[in-house]
């Protein structure tokens, strides 16, 4: 597939994407979080493409994702409104604070933190320790 | 172009659809086992309390026929919760997997049954076994399973799956329901689904006397849920063995009954059948998302373990309920990068239309694993995403990220340059 993306073409191969992509949101919808950070390196490693039209795209990608998932965890009555009424503030409030913190950290620090911390909790479920 | 502003108010108009909070009655508390005529030498049963505040100690004390073995059963009558199995364990005398989707809401929100001390040995035994160890059969083994009966007669569904039906997404056909042997076996199993350790089902701490008096220290632990607990004890008077058979000899008391309270910010969830301080998924929730944003990427991910080993949430209601939390940041992500076009909707509708089928699917993966498997699944996907982090860090990626930001800047400027022209 070809798509245009501000006046450049990529050649697409919209295969492994859609494939990438099912295999992804199964995942993501089933323990659920969003997926981005298997969509972004999906996109830019497998398809080959910039980072500049992978950001936006893949966030449009997700959407459908978690909107799909979120209507059959409901479906299957996984939701639980007060929880939700718990984090839903939080996930907005964290939303305003983050950008303003963003701008004094470096994110490479910030990855290697992730990498050490989702290294612990993997292994921490893994039941390792 | 117009289309592309004619899709967002029809996704928040499915957004607002989609948050209208489901109306589901709540049982009133009818599964409570009804009391047996007192017979003549009955337990008595008294308790030293009649209200707890969000857990606490609670005294049991009767006196039973002498020389009898004294079961407490405990449990919450008012509140009810679902608990869910699914068998595809290949049955080792036919072979056959029989792919059954087992699903019951009746099942108390809390139970316990307490055996009397001597027992321990057996409980430590069934802790050995880790998760894998079998409620029914350490019922049997204790005795315990003739003071078993709450949970006994509740209404449980059973399906049978298939693969395309799973595909579907539904649960399958609704199987004829299961006589009352099948029904209770079955309830076995989702309790331990449900209530996980030995030690949540079992305790072993009622101390018999010589003469037939006992007393039972039993603490409701925290976080459990609110609202009406009933007591009852069984005494076992005397098993008489013929071959295979054994007759149980029993006697039941009257039922007692306590109420436990909770108070804000400590919630009863309906959904999940526990309690808990509204404070600490709050706080949680905001820390990962600031986080999750510094690093570039949604929190769920972090979030939904920590909730899971943190808190005594089912692995169904987590996910279900992080999930719509970060559809929000995600809608105003795609609002605001389509402001400035930068959005290829051809692409991003093209691998959403794979990822909505997958996002169907997913779902119902959640309500087949247990949380044991969820759990470790998980361990392997997060050790995948650390590697992918760890990438990301490493000189050659920076190199090539820092040129791709630049690039990146450079078409956004122009971007918001072309936007505010436009406007």
């Amino acid at each position: 597939m070809k798509v245009e993306f501000w006046g450049q073409e990529f050649e697409v191969n919209m295969w492994v994407g859609c494939t990438g992509g099912f295999l992804i949101a199964i995942m993501s919808s089933m323990f659920g979080f969003g997926g981005g950070p298997f969509m972004v390196p999906l996109m830019t490693v497998a398809l080959r493409l910039p980072m500049y039209i992978v950001v936006g795209s893949s966030l449009l990608a997700i959407f459908f994702n978690t909107a799909m998932g979120t209507m059959r965890h409901m479906q299957f009555g996984n939701f639980d409104l007060i929880l939700f009424l718990a984090m839903f503030p939080a996930a907005i409030i964290g939303g305003y604070i983050g950008p303003m913190i963003a701008k004094k950290v470096s994110p490479t620090v910030v990855k290697r933190i992730a990498c050490a911390g989702l290294l612990l909790l993997g292994l921490n479920l893994l039941g390792v320790y | 172009m117009n289309i592309r502003f004619r899709v967002l108010p029809a996704l928040a108009l499915a957004m607002i659809l989609l948050f209208a909070p489901q109306v589901r009655g709540e049982q009133p508390g009818t599964g409570a086992a009804p009391a047996a005529t007192p017979a003549a030498n009955a337990p008595t049963i008294n308790i030293d309390k009649t209200s707890l505040n969000n857990g606490g100690d609670i005294l049991v004390t009767g006196k039973a026929p002498a020389g009898s073995q004294i079961y407490v059963e405990v449990f919450s009558a008012d509140k009810k919760v679902r608990a869910n199995r699914f068998d595809g364990k290949k049955d080792e005398k036919t072979g056959k997997i029989p792919y059954k989707f087992y699903i019951t809401t009746d099942m108390p929100a809390f139970y316990k049954i307490l055996v009397p001390k001597d027992m321990d040995g057996e409980l430590v035994k069934a802790k050995a076994d880790g998760s894998k160890w079998k409620y029914s059969e350490v019922l049997k083994k204790i005795g315990a399973d003739a003071a078993y009966s709450a949970p006994a007669k509740i209404k449980i569904d059973n399906y049978q799956a298939t693969i395309m039906a799973s595909i579907i997404g539904s649960r399958g056909t609704l199987l004829p329901e299961m006589d009352e042997k099948a029904t209770k076996s079955e309830s076995m199993k989702l309790a331990k689904g449900r209530f996980r350790s030995v030690g949540n089902l079992l305790g072993a701490n009622v101390e018999v006397q010589a003469d037939g008096s006992y007393s039972a220290k039993f603490k409701l632990p925290a976080s459990q849920a609110p609202g009406k607990y009933n007591v009852t004890v069984t005494a076992v008077t005397d098993r008489i063995k013929e071959g295979d058979k054994e007759t149980v000899k029993k006697v039941k008391s009257e039922v007692a009954s306590f109420e436990n309270k909770i108070a804000f910010p400590t919630m009863y969830l309906n959904n999940a059948g526990t309690s808990i301080n509204l404070l600490w998924p709050f706080l949680l929730c905001l820390a990962i998302s600031i986080f999750g944003i510094l690093m570039g990427a949604g929190g769920g991910f972090i979030l939904n373990p920590i909730l899971v080993t943190l808190f005594p949430l089912p692995h169904t209601i987590v996910a279900g309920t992080v999930m719509p939390t970060v559809l929000f940041a995600q809608a105003t992500g795609i609002m605001n990068y389509n402001k400035v076009k930068f959005i290829n909707w051809k692409l991003g509708v093209g691998i959403g239309c794979a990822m909505l089928v997958g996002g169907f699917i997913g779902p119902k993966l959640t309500e087949m694993i247990t949380l044991d498997q969820f759990k470790f699944l998980f361990g392997w996907v997060l050790l995948v995403l650390a590697a992918l982090m760890f990438w990301q860090t490493t000189p050659g990626y920076l190199a090539n990220n820092k040129k791709e930001q630049a690039i990146m800047k450079e078409f956004k400027k122009r971007a918001e340059e072309a936007a505010k022209a436009k406007g």
